[in-house]
């Protein structure tokens, strides 16, 4: 398991929720957040990294997002390594009646945090 | 039903203007999350896997229809339409935004309701007999009993920062629907050899990680003694409960540790050095607070209406429906109506605002506008006359809520798992949903008879997995799923914990597994016996044989 102080192992993403909705969101090339698992940025350079640690830091301080940490990626497939991780960027697989987190996503659009 | 008086509306209004603030404080900064978070568990928020969950109170699991309609609408003006009943007969809003908390709080304030003590280190929502009030075999209506110890530990100063959560249970008759010990305090109000009501109290129960049966603590507490009682139980739990260990912190560890006869020295102790003026309530209060709960206007109907009998004639999955969901009712000619929230392909306890606002109505037009969640997460419409059960049934099929399981082996008691819970290890809800894909038909549902599945998707059994007739434990291991299995735990008046089998399963060996065991139970059994009582008497070593058949 990796954490906000980066020490994990492998590729790295950078995760979250919404602080004012609440929503699973993953920081970006440009290091702002997005509920779009696919827009995540991974990577494996120590400095990028530092990068992250710091504006995840700042958009906690900044009231923007909650819980922030590290989580481990596998470099083959580029999804979470930890179950728990994968259930947080799919969302709820039990009812095919309702939408799935990932189909309402799809449905709306990836949402980007913003300060407002 | 108990009204709110002007102190209670001040209270909780204060409570919502406070949070809202709170919530205001929170997003522009001036409070953190680490100083926020303790506030929002205070109001029933968590955050969950995927988005917050506001956990809204429903003591003692009784609601009005007017409270199950404004449910409703939160769950379609600020969720995702439907709400889900907990085992706690609380309701769980699984998406709401912080940004709309203080207005559905506000909401909520408007037909007496809230969500204070559904979290954090406190007495919890007391939780009853779904059946109170209706019951054959109470002894008195236990809400009333229920009311005062809401009153009594709401926002108790002695006890808002316990070792741990704590969970009281209350029930009124010899059939135990409330699983009083599975809890912390459970209280059973009884008659002494005099003809006086009073209460037996049980006390360290408790699922989790370490689950243990309730033991008794004292058979008759006189009624004008309670309060004062349970303050000496808790004080005893508040000095000596463990703080330094979380997993050791609820009272089940203190009494085990101490030994129940050295923790009933103590409470006596702390009892007798008591000043009871200090919160005995005098019995003209209590008389008040029955008030709320008087019986309502009952018709002199007959109990053998032949109307009936002619309706479940006319209508095999009526009569189906009659016989699993309809309860026996203390009036002739009434009935208590079991209203299932476990169909086939739904998650269990899970139910639509439309679905809501159909039971609201069918509460009005049949119920006198009572309606009842479960700690089995079903719903309870408690006094319906017989000669109207079939149009209540057509009312809630219609809303396809019609399913004739209740205590058969596809009214499956399931967490959350880990489709939503940040806790979780494993999913719970698709393992339901695929038992009871398996054992849909119901004439084979009918043919096993009573059966009681609870499944638990982490070690904190939130599913009650440790007193499932079959319980089974979600687990995960290097990415994978898999499930292990109790025999034999019981949550009733006769209550056990289970036996563990062993090895765990995939979901489908699981299923697989369990068909095994129930069919061999069926070859097994004598006479009416149900699936616990063979095991019983058979002992765990063929079931677990069956069970492993395969493995």
């Amino acid at each position: 398991m990796s954490s906000l102080k980066h020490k994990g192992v492998g590729p790295q993403a950078m995760t979250a929720n919404g602080l004012r909705k609440g929503p699973v969101v993953y920081m970006r090339e440009q290091l702002d957040w997005s509920t779009d698992y696919a827009e995540a940025l991974i990577t494996e350079d120590e400095e990028i990294i530092a990068h992250m640690d710091e504006a995840a830091q700042l958009a906690s301080v900044n009231n923007l997002v909650v819980g922030a940490y590290f989580i481990d990626i596998d470099a083959d497939s580029r999804e979470p390594v930890r179950y728990r991780e994968r259930f947080r960027m799919n969302g709820p697989s039990f009812d095919p009646g309702r939408p799935t987190y990932a189909e309402h996503a799809k449905t709306h659009g990836a949402t980007r945090l913003s300060e407002s | 039903m108990y009204r709110y008086d002007e102190f209670d509306h001040q209270f909780v209004q204060s409570r919502t203007t406070q949070f809202r603030d709170q919530v205001m404080r929170r997003l522009d900064g001036r409070l953190t999350e680490e100083q926020f978070r303790p506030l929002r568990l205070m109001n029933g928020l968590y955050l969950q896997l995927h988005a917050y969950m506001l956990r809204v109170a429903v003591p003692y699991g009784t609601l009005r229809s007017d409270q199950l309609r404004r449910l409703a609408d939160i769950g379609e003006k600020y969720d995702r339409g439907y709400g889900h009943v907990t085992t706690r007969q609380n309701m769980q809003f699984n998406w709401p935004e912080l940004v709309n908390v203080p207005s559905i709080l506000d909401d909520l304030a408007e037909v007496e309701m809230h969500a204070i003590q559904t979290s954090g280190n406190c007495i919890r929502n007391v939780t009853s007999d779904p059946w109170a009030g209706a019951a054959q075999d109470e002894v008195e209506d236990p809400r009333p009993t229920c009311e005062l110890l809401r009153q009594w530990s709401s926002l108790h100063p002695e006890f808002t920062f316990l070792p741990r959560k704590f969970k009281i249970a209350v029930t009124a008759s010899e059939n135990d629907r409330a699983a009083i010990r599975a809890h912390d305090i459970g209280i059973k109000i009884v008659r002494n050899a005099a003809g006086e009501v009073g209460y037996h109290i049980y006390v360290g129960g408790g699922l989790g990680r370490t689950p243990i049966i309730a033991k008794s603590l004292n058979d008759f507490v006189p009624r004008d003694e309670l309060l004062n009682y349970l303050e000496a139980v808790m004080r005893v739990y508040n000095r000596y409960g463990r703080r330094d260990n979380k997993y050791k912190a609820r009272i089940k560890i203190l009494v085990q540790e101490t030994g129940i006869e050295q923790f009933r020295c103590n409470v006596e102790a702390e009892y007798a050095a008591m000043i009871p003026a200090d919160i005995t309530v005098d019995a003209e209060e209590l008389e008040r607070i029955a008030e709320y709960f008087s019986p309502p206007k009952f018709e002199a109907v007959s109990q053998n209406s032949g109307e009936i009998e002619a309706q479940r004639k006319a209508d095999p999955e009526f009569a189906r429906w009659c016989n699993a969901n309809l309860g026996e009712h203390r009036m002739a000619g009434y009935a208590i109506v079991n209203v299932s929230l476990k169909p086939i392909k739904g998650a269990p306890g899970d139910i639509t605002s439309e679905q809501m606002r159909v039971v609201a109505d069918l509460a009005d037009d049949y119920s006198f506008g009572e309606i009842r969640f479960t700690h089995e997460q079903n719903v309870v419409l408690p006094h319906v006359k017989r000669s109207e059960a079939l149009a209540v049934y057509d009312g809630l099929k219609a809303a396809g809520l019609a399913a004739a399981n209740i205590n058969k082996i596809t009214d499956i008691i399931c967490c959350p798992g880990m489709d939503y819970c940040a806790l979780a290890t494993a999913r719970s809800i698709p393992v339901s949903q695929a038992i009871a894909q398996r054992f849909a038909d119901p004439e084979r549902q009918t043919v096993i008879g009573e059966m009681k599945i609870k499944i638990s998707g982490c070690i904190n059994a939130c599913g009650h997995h440790h007193v499932g007739h079959i319980g089974i434990l979600g687990l995960e291991k290097s990415g994978v799923e898999f499930y292990q299995v109790t025999l034999g735990g019981d949550a009733t008046e006769t209550a056990t914990v289970g036996d563990k089998t062993g090895k765990g399963f995939s979901q489908d060996e699981l299923i697989d597994g369990i068909e095994r065991m129930v069919d061999f139970y069926i070859e097994a059994r004598e006479g009416q016996e149900r699936f616990l009582d063979t095991y019983r008497r058979m002992g765990i070593a063929p079931f677990k044989e069956v069970l492993y058949a395969d493995h």
